[in-house]
């Protein structure tokens, strides 16, 4: 593959991944919805996940599973991230869904999810 | 002004970030800068074939060499869901009727009737699977899950047994625990393998691979039905 | 030996699956299982403890595949001295809340005491793992116990505080993680000790940026300012049992994650200058903010972050007597507060607000706990004949020893605003009218019995400091062996 197109490919990769962070990590910080906070918290771990997978990518890489007749180690992918991000997303499931449940049990107390109206999340 | 100054906070947090990921790069073998260096993924790969006669080496990783790792994973699930029910808890004369805007179309009920048992061996497809090819304990738990959202979606009274569900969950909890705990006793290691591994691509090869991942599948399967559950019987206040 | 490291792990691990069966015919069992694995976890650290003082580090390899291709556990005098302290004050949390949480019914019970053992088997992990990804897992565990511990109570705040310890954690898990593959993608493994071998070859820039990320990351579990915001709310409106387990057992591991990195995985020259610095701020914006709070939790939240400031300072002047004072304190700390957190939750019990003002005059009504309270506060502002005093004076004698006349008076001057707000209280309790009409609630005798030991050990270790200081000393050491802790993990076999 021709190299100057592969370096546009690395900022066009890592730029959206980053700019995925970033907009979660606008939405939690600006916004006044609770669920639109735990939102732009998942975003930023979906964002997260993406910068890990490609990180362990390799020019012209293949998936890392073997198969009768294909053994050839050296053109596989990085397995490691996708194990770890693996990891993460569980990870990041399991976070969100006690967020989740915390934003249910704030709505049962103060019937909204506006934190301005929350006195104690204002900061 | 909040958010021009979060904007600007961003910016530059973003500058910096997106700075040293171009410089790492992208697609290259990131080790080459450095003779020095000898990658353990190179060690996983070639162990995967050799010693656990394992096609899938994400598989192999996950479940095997870095297999603790999915031990904690597996147990953040599981307490994931006691915190739920935890932080959702009421006394039990409080837990009401499942809120319904509207009930479904006797076409989403059939439907869901005719797929509920596709997903589900679709799931099973893929977790006894996952040493052989893509997917594993957690996404065949997923499908299994999904198949459950379906069916409490489209059936309002359809409804999972809490003990139901919180034994599957633990009796997969205790095999990983005690597959692992078995290879310590047999004089190796926590998690150490002591099965044969067989031959390669081969459903019963790997040795204690696929049964780990069979019993995450199951507690994957059952914690997130149960997550689901908790949330959609959370009743909804009338006076909102 | 009688068992290997990883038990710390897999029993509680084992247990946490199996309660929910057990439950199911005998209710009982969700209470007494976690003491006794937690009592088993003791009697097990405190065996490889002494094992480990004579024969040197123990390396657990897991799965199978020596370091650096599998994950290890590495109990040395270093993390199993901490792991004891973590284990010890795990049993006694268990103890108070026996008889604390009688009155809850089996389902919240059951949630409660599974969430509790985990919350200190996953500190106990962070301690013990040598992986970086492995710590990630294990703070993960503990954060999301203490998210849900927090928010135990259903009362209206609780919600709120736990909602702001998430926020703050999931963004510390979101740094932590690039900081991990930042370091892999250069190094290519997540050994700790591997990583540590091979940090020399990194470029430095990439080196500084994941260690900035790494110090955020750990800052939010450690308390340290700024980033501590979560700290005061959660300690404030969790259960008293889990305020005195997040300062007894969560924050050191916090530190320990935070030393582990500096010290032994990072080269960085400017790092234990940075320590310094956001130790003194810490410590001082702790104490100023502590001396304002009118409720009495939340000052005592306050008190332990600044005490976690004074842990940094500490283990920043990079000497050994500097570990050893650091090490000191950070054993002091996890006896003296729980002590107070323990009789405190006693001393507001009926009180709505635990207001600071609901104490007047209660020495009367409730002379033990009373008096338990004030050992504590003595101890922990370092009043001679306790605990509190061998361990500032070490502290202090390592800086005097570095020429830090500055860090010194900083400290000396902030001991007296420490000195000022809990001679407050104390003055409160003792001299003060009562004026509300707030009933006092007897401790449980399992309270007492608490409270009577965690007094007692503030008086042993006042009266004779070098029951500890062995033990000390040796951490400190293997602490600063740093090429030793690379040698013992990347030469472990399969025993």
């Amino acid at each position: 593959m021709d190299s100057a197109y592969f370096q546009y490919l690395n900022y066009a990769i890592y730029g959206t991944a980053v700019l995925v962070m970033l907009t979660g990590l606008y939405a939690a910080l600006v916004k006044k919805s609770l669920l639109k906070i735990v939102i732009g918290l998942s975003i930023v771990d979906s964002g997260l996940n993406l910068l890990i997978v490609t990180l362990g990518y390799l020019k012209g890489g293949t998936a890392p599973i073997f198969s009768s007749g294909y053994n050839g180690t050296q053109t596989m992918v990085d397995p490691i991230p996708q194990a770890l991000v693996l990891t993460a997303i569980v990870i990041g499931f399991g976070v969100t869904a006690v967020a989740l449940s915390l934003v249910i049990r704030l709505w049962r107390h103060h019937h909204t999810l506006y934190i301005d109206e929350i006195k104690n999340l204002k900061w | 002004m909040k958010k021009i100054l979060v904007l600007l906070l961003l910016a530059v947090v973003g500058f910096y970030l997106a700075g040293t990921f171009f410089d790492i790069g992208f697609g290259n073998s990131h080790f080459v800068k450095n003779d020095a260096i000898k990658p353990v993924k190179d060690i996983y790969l070639q162990q995967t074939v050799q010693e656990l006669k394992v096609s899938n080496a994400v598989t192999s990783i996950v479940v095997n060499f870095r297999g603790f790792d999915t031990l904690g994973e597996v147990t953040v699930l599981f307490l994931s869901v006691t915190a739920l029910g935890s932080i959702l808890y009421k006394k039990r004369h409080h837990v009401g009727e499942r809120s319904v805007l509207f009930s479904a179309s006797s076409i989403v009920t059939s439907g869901s009737k005719l797929l509920f048992p596709a997903i589900v061996l679709l799931g099973a497809y893929v977790f006894i699977h996952g040493h052989l090819s893509p997917g594993g304990g957690f996404q065949g738990g997923v499908i299994i899950a999904t198949g459950f959202l379906l069916m409490l979606l489209a059936y309002e009274n359809y409804s999972v047994s809490h003990n139901g569900l919180s034994i599957v969950e633990s009796l997969a909890g205790i095999t990983f625990v005690g597959v692992g705990l078995l290879g310590f006793m047999n004089g190796g290691t926590f998690l150490q393998n002591f099965l044969p591994t067989g031959e390669l691509n081969n459903l019963f090869s790997g040795g204690i691979i696929p049964i780990i991942y069979i019993a995450v599948g199951f507690k994957v399967a059952a914690e997130l039905t149960g997550v689901i559950y908790t949330v959609l019987n959370e009743k909804g206040e009338q006076n909102g | 030996m009688v068992g290997t490291p990883v038990l710390f792990i897999a029993i509680p691990l084992l247990a946490a699956f199996l309660i929910p069966l057990i439950g199911m015919v005998w209710k009982e069992s969700v209470r007494i299982i976690p003491g006794l694995v937690l009592a088993y976890l003791l009697v097990l650290a405190i065996n490889l403890l002494s094992y480990v003082t004579v024969n040197g580090p123990i390396v657990e390899v897991i799965a199978g595949w020596a370091p650096p291709i599998g994950i290890n556990l590495v109990f040395n005098a270093f993390s199993g001295f901490l792991v004891t302290i973590m284990v010890f004050m795990g049993l006694l949390v268990w103890l108070y809340s026996y008889r604390f949480k009688s009155n809850v019914e089996y389902e919240a019970a059951r949630k409660y005491f599974l969430l509790l053992m985990m919350l200190i088997t996953g500190s106990v992990g962070i301690v013990l793992t040598g992986d970086i990804f492995n710590m990630f897992v294990f703070i993960e565990i503990t954060s999301i116990s203490g998210y849900a511990l927090t928010a135990f109570y259903t009362g209206r705040d609780s919600a709120e505080a736990s909602f702001k310890y998430l926020m703050m954690g999931s963004i510390a898990s979101v740094m932590l993680l690039l900081a991990i593959m930042i370091i892999y993608s250069q190094l290519g493994t997540l050994n700790m000790a591997d990583v540590a071998s091979k940090m020399h070859l990194m470029d430095p820039k990439l080196k500084a940026v994941s260690f900035i990320l790494f110090v955020i990351a750990l800052g939010i579990e450690a308390e340290v300012f700024p980033l501590n915001g979560w700290a005061p709310d959660a300690y404030a409106e969790a259960p008293g049992p889990v305020g005195a387990a997040f300062s007894g057992i969560v924050v050191k591991a916090g530190v320990y994650a935070l030393i582990r990195y500096t010290y032994t995985i990072f080269d960085l020259s400017g790092a234990f200058n940075l320590l310094i610095i956001i130790g003194l701020i810490t410590l001082v914006v702790a104490e100023v903010a502590a001396i304002r709070q009118e409720k009495l939790k939340r000052m005592l939240a306050y008190s332990s972050i600044g005490q976690m400031g004074l842990v940094l300072v500490s283990f920043g002047i990079g000497t050994k007597e500097g570990v050893f004072a650091a090490l000191f304190i950070m054993l002091n700390h996890a006896i003296i507060k729980p002590l107070l957190f323990f009789s405190g939750s006693y001393l507001v019990y009926h009180s709505k607000k635990k207001m600071i003002s609901d104490v007047d005059g209660i020495g009367k009504l409730a002379p033990l706990t009373s008096i338990l309270f004030t050992l504590g506060a003595f101890a922990i502002v370092g009043l001679p004949p306790f605990a509190g005093f061998w361990s500032k004076l070490s502290f202090l004698m390592a800086a005097a020893d570095s020429n830090m006349l500055l860090v010194i008076g900083l400290i000396l001057s902030v001991s007296v605003v420490e000195l000022v707000y809990y001679m407050r209280v104390v003055n409160r309790i003792f001299f003060f009218k009562r004026t509300t009409s707030l009933l006092t609630r007897r401790p449980t005798f399992n309270a007492y019995v608490v409270m009577i030991i965690l007094g007692l050990m503030i008086l042993v270790i006042g009266f004779y400091p070098d029951s500890v200081s062995m033990y000390l000393h040796n951490a400190a050491n293997s602490l600063f062996d740093k090429s030793q802790y690379i040698h013992s993990v990347l030469t472990a076999t399969i025993q």
